[in-house]
């Protein structure tokens, strides 16, 4: 168990890496590079060197990208170069609004998911299957910001039930039931996409697990079909369902960032999509590689869960082997 | 799910009769033929693909004619759809819009198929370390949200729209990349190919010739898959202004103007988005058709009337 851990924990570390990286060469592979925010028309090359001096872009590269690396480490993102900010002070609040947003979504969508699709799978072919077929359809086919905008126009245009957008009101900052108010529209529209995979993942793995020997041998035996379903095959079929929430949870934040962008939600997606229109290199590497941060230890620790949820499932040195 | 082939039980009997056997084509063709939302999908397809082609013959006016005289109007006689808050005719932007969608959509799956199977055969073929360090490739680029690259790529390169799709390319090859090297990992086990090279013949020859070729169905589908995943990432980019950039229209950039004027005319947002939607929906179900037809494995999904009719007919034991 050890080996794995710690070989899975290198994979990961590495993957990040990898990722700074490009994030990195890609910035500094643009047509003049960074030095395109600063430089003004008009400027004598005197004045750009000195710039180009003051934010260090004028040492080699590989010296600014391990300089970057290392103060990244150390929770130091950079400033921006507009308004000369640490970019912390963007990212870490819009990460926390992030994760208040996504988190429910993603709860939310679970708590739905899983239920509905133990039931589809007991009555497969039914109308509530087919009804969750029609939606997984449709979550897979619909822009999700075409979603939000619909219910927009619907429940805070038409209806005027709900806020339209952003995450409070001028005048209740801070309030809780305000936020939840808020938080409404955006959570619908995320919960959609996800239902749309987790409803079918779900059904197939309860499907797959029903459908196995030592089930009908329980049902052989008398157990009741509720003992059947619940204690016998959920616990294993929940186990699959595990890796997928791991593997979705890049299409999340992507969907994440465009439903932030239509309801004006102050997250990680719409700081990255605002500074990408404004070329803040500075916070857009920063923004990267804390997404993909978090998006690498969610994989890691579906991973982990896998392997020790699973009895099955041997963990050597070389990885992963089925017993 | 609804999806699943329905049996054609006259073709069944016409097959016991004759002396061939049905070929495989013939048989994937029946079956997709059968499946009602498959048929459904592939009209959907084909009357987008008819509107994008004869969209300057269809469309009433220039698609970015601004008309500042007639801005932000309802439906009229002139205008079926109303105009935007420049003015432009709202139906006529649609019909160029399909082109876009469909543009990238086809293109990008193309390109996904061409070097996600290129790298998923070497991959699978040679095996050893080029297979690890190719996988771990993936891995990197699978635990990285797509859309991030793409925005991050086309704000620093600037929004052409030869980027978007290159972009979109490199992006979303992995899936395809995977399967086949799955189907290779099979593949190159088979007799046929232990044969071929036995005879001499070259690695690539096999690789292409033999193996690729018996993994066309499953390509086949990822392919028209992807292809609805590409009309969505699109939408998405020129939504947030990246993608296609005026005055090229696009779904995705009308539904970024719909949203900023959403106050003065909310109607607007439905229509770019509907078509985005039936266009994907289309493009997945006929997806789903051939990948239903082609697997073997599928089984029949008889109707509970007709069962019940056939046991009635055959049932020895009547109940």
């Amino acid at each position: 168990m050890w080996e794995y851990l710690v070989r899975r924990t290198a994979q990961s570390l590495l993957t990040l890496l990898l990722i700074s990286i490009v994030t990195f060469g890609l910035i500094h592979a643009a047509p003049g590079g960074p030095a395109t925010m600063f430089i003004k028309p008009g400027q004598s090359p005197e004045q750009v060197a000195r710039q180009m001096e003051l934010w260090g872009l004028d040492r080699p590269l590989h010296i600014q990208y391990l300089d970057w690396l290392g103060r990244m480490t150390r929770g130091d993102f950079g400033n921006t170069f507009r308004a000369n900010r640490p970019v912390g002070e963007l990212l870490w609040p819009a990460l926390k609004n992030t994760v208040i947003l996504m988190g429910t979504a993603w709860l939310l969508s679970l708590l739905v998911a899983i239920p509905w699709g133990i039931y589809n799978s007991t009555r497969q072919y039914g109308i509530s299957d087919n009804l969750a077929a029609a939606v997984g359809y449709a979550g897979f086919a619909m822009p999700a910001f075409w979603f939000g905008i619909i219910l927009q126009v619907t429940f805070a245009l038409t209806l005027k039930w709900l806020p339209l957008s952003d995450m409070h009101s001028m005048s209740r900052r801070g309030e809780f039931l305000d936020l939840l108010r808020h938080m409404v529209l955006p959570v619908m529209t995320l919960v959609l996409i996800n239902l749309a995979s987790y409803l079918k993942y779900s059904r197939a793995s309860m499907l797959e697990v029903l459908g196995q020997d030592y089930v009908r041998t329980a049902r052989a035996k008398g157990v009741p079909e509720r003992k059947v379903v619940f204690r016998h095959a959920l616990r294993n079929a929940l186990i699959p369902i595990i890796t997928v929430l791991g593997l979705d949870l890049p299409y999340i934040v992507g969907g994440a960032a465009l439903t932030e962008t239509v309801f004006n939600w102050p997250g990680m997606g719409r700081l990255f999509v605002d500074n990408a229109m404004a070329r803040e290199y500075t916070v857009l590497m920063g923004v990267t590689v804390v997404t993909a941060f978090v998006v690498i230890l969610g994989n890691l620790l579906a991973d982990i869960l896998y392997a020790a949820v699973d009895p099955r499932v041997r963990l050597t040195g070389k990885g992963v082997t089925s017993a | 799910m609804s999806t699943e082939p329905k049996a054609a039980a006259p073709a069944e009997e016409t097959a016991v009769l004759s002396t061939k056997p049905e070929s495989l084509g013939h048989q994937v063709l029946r079956k997709f033929l059968g499946n009602k939302l498959a048929i459904m999908g592939l009209i959907l397809l084909l009357f987008f693909i008819v509107v994008a082609l004869l969209a300057p013959y269809i469309a009433p006016y220039e698609p970015a004619k601004v008309d500042l005289l007639s801005s932000n109007k309802g439906p009229s006689a002139a205008h079926w759809l109303g105009t935007d808050n420049i003015g432009r005719d709202v139906f006529s932007r649609l019909l160029y819009g399909s082109r876009v969608s469909l543009v990238v959509g086809f293109s990008v799956a193309a390109g996904a198929v061409i070097l996600g199977s290129l790298v998923g055969s070497v991959a699978g073929y040679l095996g050893g370390w080029v297979d690890t360090v190719l996988m771990r490739l993936i891995d990197v680029m699978l635990s990285f949200p797509g859309l991030f690259l793409n925005i991050l790529v086309l704000a620093i390169f600037g929004s052409h729209f030869v980027y978007l799709i290159l972009i979109m390319v490199f992006t979303s090859w992995m899936g395809v990349a995977r399967l086949v090297r799955g189907q290779f990992l099979q593949l190159r086990e088979m007799q046929y190919v232990e044969a071929a090279r036995a005879i001499g013949v070259p690695s690539w020859q096999i690789m292409f010739n033999h193996l690729l070729r018996n993994a066309t169905g499953p390509i086949i589908v990822a392919a028209t898959l992807n292809v609805g995943g590409a009309i969505l990432g699109e939408s998405a980019l020129s939504f947030l202004g990246l993608g296609v950039q005026a005055p090229q229209t696009s779904w995705g950039q009308m539904l970024s103007n719909a949203q900023q004027y959403m106050l003065v005319n909310p109607v607007f947002a439905v229509y770019p988005g509907l078509c985005i939607f039936l266009t994907v929906l289309a493009v997945n179900f006929v997806g789903d058709g051939i990948r239903d037809a082609m697997d073997p494995r599928q089984k029949i999904h008889i109707p509970k009337g007709r069962m019940a009719e056939w046991r009635a007919r055959f049932s020895k034991s009547r109940a």
